[in-house]
């Protein structure tokens, strides 16, 4: 029950964040530092054998965008 | 292998033909010309706490893995992905899945290797995704399917999902489903196998353990991930992860020796017999929530933010936070500093070695279920020239990534990995 209060917790302070400047419309034309392959939002694929290796060696997984249950013998 | 071999020369051979084709349409294309990503990584671990052994034996281990990613334009509007890969291991704790290696000169420890068939294996897997994307790149749909094959696993997997971009592509929500249908071709410790029989035991009475197989090898996943992703300024964005995932089956791992304290030992030289494997429940349900925040300082300093919440119903909690700083030492080279730390408590049905009781109904000496925390420090060098002057072939360079990791964990294991990534485009 704590974890989950947590939990929650975190959630709400993180949507609280983005809804408090969600209004804001950055045009296409001003996405140049956005758009630069350092800011993309997802993990990059050369994590994708670190993910590996952490997924074998530790109990949890997965909120990264890549896979988070299934397709090895680990936890 | 062959086939995975034969499908990759395959989908390689489709790049010519896909270049082929004539844009009429004034449409951006989502991708403009094939990308091949060749990966590579070199992985080394050591401790003392296998679980294969019980939580206590070598847990030195090589893996080495190479995979090459290929995206392919099919259309104005949709790329297909293949993600194949190849992985080859070996492990001194799997190796004393028999630690009697059939040379009785030799001592038998549980750190030391053996040097029977299970001291290696290899995973082969391959990942093909197709994407369609609506013509004002608002809408975007994927499906995806995995398979994967090692020695005692074989894993398929199917799933989809659904993007929407709105807000002048400021917002964008994702929700995507998988499932995995997985089997163990279970490999038990040799002393727990039917006749197995050695003249070496030593132990007080016989050596005769109230072992049972497990009657049922499959394992299925199904998992359900949300995302949310928000752009905040024109330097700053970030997005929130969340994923539920449900498992059920054979969640034990088979060859992990478990040694309670309420029954006698028994020992071949130094290696202690088991007395059963781990016994797990047959359900797990996870949540794990996470975000990301990046956010572009100025021409040479960006920051890279990750942190994730996550919670079981085996009473494992974690918590994972990572900082990478790129720093732009020029158009063509980045330098990336990173951090990583991570922590969680242990499962429900955790026990060192000789702690857990034979009337228990779960338990496991698996100490990566234990309650640990980990450090994580690395370093990256990015290469990335976007006009591809060096050429392989008909292809482009476009980037070269290395990337070297040391991991450090509060339970004595330690590891590091080196990666290697190129990309080409054509």
């Amino acid at each position: 029950m704590t974890n989950f209060k947590t939990m929650r917790k975190i959630g709400i302070i993180l949507l609280l964040a983005i809804c408090a400047t969600s209004c804001v419309a950055v045009k296409e034309y001003d996405k140049v530092y956005l758009n630069d392959d350092e800011m993309v939002l997802s993990a990059k694929s050369m994590e994708q054998f670190e993910t590996n290796f952490q997924v074998y060696r530790e109990a949890s997984a997965g909120a990264n965008g890549g896979k988070s249950g299934g397709g090895c013998g680990c936890n | 292998m062959k086939k995975l071999v034969f499908f990759s020369v395959s989908l390689i051979s489709l790049i010519g033909y896909s270049q082929e084709k004539q844009d009429t349409s004034y449409k951006k294309r989502v991708l403009e010309t094939a990308e091949v990503d060749a990966l590579f990584s070199l992985y080394n671990q050591d401790g003392n706490h296998a679980a294969v052994s019980g939580g206590d034996g070598t847990e030195e281990l090589t893996d080495v893995t190479s995979s090459i990613i290929v995206r392919l334009p099919m259309n104005d509007d949709d790329v297909l992905s293949v993600d194949v890969g190849i992985s080859a291991y070996s492990s001194a704790s799997s190796s004393n899945i028999n630690p009697l290696d059939g040379n009785s000169n030799n001592q038998v420890s549980p750190y030391m290797a053996s040097s029977g068939a299970s001291q290696s294996d290899v995973l082969a897997h391959i990942n093909p995704t197709y994407q369609h994307s609506s013509d004002d790149r608002n809408k975007i749909w994927n499906a995806n399917a995995y398979l994967s094959s090692e020695f005692d696993y074989f894993s398929v997997g199917f799933g989809g999902g659904y993007t929407q971009l709105f807000n002048e592509k400021n917002t964008e929500v994702s929700a995507s489903a998988k499932v995995y249908f997985d089997t163990w071709n279970p490999q038990y410790p040799i002393e727990l196998r039917g006749g197995f029989f050695d003249d070496r035991i030593t132990g007080n009475g016989t050596y005769n353990p109230n072992f049972v197989e497990f009657d049922k090898l499959n394992r299925n996943s199904y998992s359900v991930s949300l995302s949310f992703s928000q752009i905040l300024s024109k330097r700053l964005q970030g997005s929130i992860f969340l994923d539920l995932v449900a498992q059920q089956g054979l969640l034990s791992t088979p060859f992990q020796r478990v040694y309670f304290s309420d029954v006698d030992d028994f020992f071949i030289d130094d290696f202690q017999l088991a007395d059963d494997v781990e016994r797990m429940p047959d359900t797990r349900f996870k949540i794990p929530i996470g975000g990301r925040l990046n956010y572009y300082v100025n021409d040479i300093f960006l920051i890279r933010s990750y942190y994730r919440f996550y919670t079981d119903d085996w009473g494992i909690t974690s918590h994972t936070a990572s900082l990478e700083v790129p720093i732009k030492l020029s158009n063509t080279f980045t330098l990336y500093p990173l951090y990583r730390y991570y922590t969680q408590t242990a499962a429900d049905y955790f026990y060192e070695k000789e702690a857990a009781l034979s009337i228990f109904d779960y338990y496991t000496s698996d100490y990566d279920l234990s309650d640990f925390s980990a450090n994580q420090y690395g370093l990256g060098l990015r290469y990335k020239d976007i006009f591809t002057s060096a050429k392989l072939l008909t292809f482009g360079l476009k980037t070269i990534d290395l990337r070297f990791s040391k991991y450090d964990r509060s339970d004595g294991l330690n590891s590091f990995i080196f990666s290697l990534g190129t990309t080409f485009v054509r």
